[in-house]
């Protein structure tokens, strides 16, 4: 399921202390879900203890963003029946891999993105998706185009 | 690069890892796929008479013996084999003058026989990936029936003439009785027409073709029709749906097909069905003009030679059953009758039908582990690639059999 910032947010000392070097709680929220921010760097949270039940709801929250991939990707296995519309339909696919997962076939190229191991979608290599790195887009092709929400994206 | 041979999309770009001649990985395959490549071992036949365990010989030996005291024989099944192997199952029912029927009968076989009969225009699937504009989906759910269907043929893959993606080079019209997974995919550029009635929706789109305002679905489908009128270049894939709910009456679906087609190319195909289904209905056809259900010893087909209604009639005292599972699909009051006559089984795996029959052969998987041609939904020929090769197939079987007549 996808976290949103505004349930990390309530959960935060919501003081604007400013000890994590954000301005505000709420941006440091976006980066805990966006990986650029520890949740440990929120040093209130942790030290007094008037937070403690929050600290500890919050942790469970943020449970599933360390089964997450870098990318904020989660592939559910049990959900998804191998059909491939989001293998073809991603936009890296089709400039990288023009003749084989760009034209409808298997991947062609070394390390995809996404490929089908024993009828399931399987991550490879997570690093060429256009939601990596710093100048990233939030792309959401292949969450759009699967039918029975086997992916689905931390921030939702 | 495998066949996959778990539906008719037959897709050919399996890749498979082998450690120590066992199969240990499929890539590219869907769910169903990969499960036929990864669980070829398991619940296997056993060659049985009576259900007691026998060697091959003796099981072979009792088939044979079956067959040339049989007076009316019934053949059927055969949508999961090859095309060599269904010639030698169409000889073998001519020389015995037996009856002869696949699954097609309550699948889409009436279909494929308008196909043949040239009455409505068909294409392959290769053409709609470089060429198709408007898709319908008509009664079926590629998603869960044909899972690449979508993503290795039609909406998705650019091609030819279709190289901007599915979001400005296709349209996509789904037409189900509710909101399946494929409907689910109907969002942009696309439309989703619930269907009450496949009559009144087909009679909506003549009217509008004709200037009238149609009664239902007033604002879709003049743009639909629009829409296939840009493309120039449209295809209806037709699923059960459609043919359960015209009731076997298809004069309307030809007349919008028809019409359509002197505003733009309009092609039909069938979606969902055997990998090998059109293969039988072809071969039936180029041998008699008929697809299924005929009788060798009357020369003609009806339905009463429909294996099921063969069943109710008591009209076969032998059934020989290749590669299919009446007794799982087909309902009890008919199939159940299959343990009073004698039933010979030809399957790879272990079936409920097995279970009662008098003879089971065990034979082996088409496109895994045995050779040969298929013809997938679309009328393409396409020839496997196996893993394995096992000397006893439904071939080696079937022409021990013919071996008595």
């Amino acid at each position: 399921m996808p976290i949103t910032p505004m349930e990390v947010y309530k959960l935060l000392p919501k003081t604007n202390c400013k000890k994590c070097g954000e301005q505000t709680c709420m941006a440091f929220a976006f980066k805990v879900i966006n990986r650029e921010k520890q949740i440990e760097e929120c040093s209130p949270l942790f030290e007094e203890k008037k937070y403690a039940n929050q600290k500890e709801k919050l942790l469970e929250l943020l449970e599933p963003l360390k089964e997450a991939t870098e990318t904020g990707l989660i592939v559910d296995e049990e959900r998804c029946t191998g059909c491939a519309n989001c293998i073809v339909v991603c936009p890296v696919h089709a400039s990288e891999d023009p003749y084989g997962s760009g034209s409808g076939y298997g991947p062609k190229i070394e390390d995809p993105i996404y490929r089908l191991e024993d009828g399931v979608l399987k991550i490879i290599n997570v690093k060429k998706c256009r939601r990596y790195g710093k100048n990233r887009i939030l792309c959401v092709a292949c969450r759009e185009n699967c039918p029975s929400d086997a992916i689905s994206f931390l921030e939702g | 690069m495998h066949v996959c041979t778990g539906c008719s999309c037959l897709c050919d770009d399996i890749d498979l890892k082998i450690e120590n001649g066992r199969i240990s990985r499929a890539y590219n395959a869907c769910r169903r796929g990969a499960g036929i490549f990864l669980n070829i071992s398991s619940s296997r036949a056993k060659p049985t008479i009576d259900g007691q365990q026998v060697d091959l010989e003796r099981a072979l030996q009792k088939a044979q013996e079956i067959i040339q005291d049989s007076e009316n024989l019934a053949i059927y099944g055969l949508d999961t084999t090859t095309l060599e192997a269904q010639r030698l199952a169409i000889e073998l029912a001519e020389k015995k003058e037996a009856f002869i029927d696949d699954n097609s009968t309550f699948c889409l076989g009436d279909f494929v026989e308008m196909i043949l009969k040239k009455e409505i225009p068909s294409t392959t699937l290769e053409e709609v990936k470089n060429n198709a504009y408007v898709l319908f989906y008509w009664g079926t759910d590629p998603y869960h029936s044909l899972s690449r269907h979508l993503s290795k043929f039609t909406y998705y893959p650019r091609g030819g003439k279709r190289q901007r993606g599915y979001e400005e080079d296709r349209f996509l019209v789904v037409i189900d009785i509710r909101k399946t997974h494929t409907a689910k995919l109907a969002k942009k550029n696309a439309r989703f027409l619930k269907a009450e009635n496949d009559a009144d929706i087909i009679r909506g789109f003549i009217d509008a073709l004709e200037g009238r305002s149609p009664k239902i679905f007033q604002k879709e489908i003049p743009r639909i029709l629009k829409e296939m009128e840009k493309g120039g270049f449209n295809v209806i894939f037709g699923g059960l749906g459609l043919k359960y709910g015209l009731g076997g009456d298809y004069a309307l679906l030809k007349e919008m097909i028809e019409r359509m087609n002197e505003r733009s190319e309009v092609y039909f195909m069938p979606a969902g069905c055997h990998p090998n289904m059109r293969g039988f209905n072809e071969l039936l056809f180029e041998k008699t003009g008929h697809v299924n259900r005929y009788s060798f010893r009357e020369k003609r087909s009806s339905d009463d030679f429909a294996f099921h209604r063969l069943l109710k009639n008591d009209s076969a005292d032998t059934a020989l059953i290749i590669g299919s599972d009446p007794l799982n699909s087909l309902p009890l009051e008919y199939a159940g009758k299959l343990s009073e006559i004698n039933t010979i089984v030809i399957d790879p795996r272990e079936t409920f039908t097995g279970r009662v029959a008098k003879v089971t052969i065990p034979s082996a998987l088409s496109g895994v582990e045995s050779g040969g041609t298929m013809i997938g939904a679309d009328g393409s020929r396409i020839e496997l690639n196996p893993v394995f090769e096992a000397e006893i197939n439904d071939e080696y079987i079937l022409k021990k059999l013919l071996e008595v007549v």
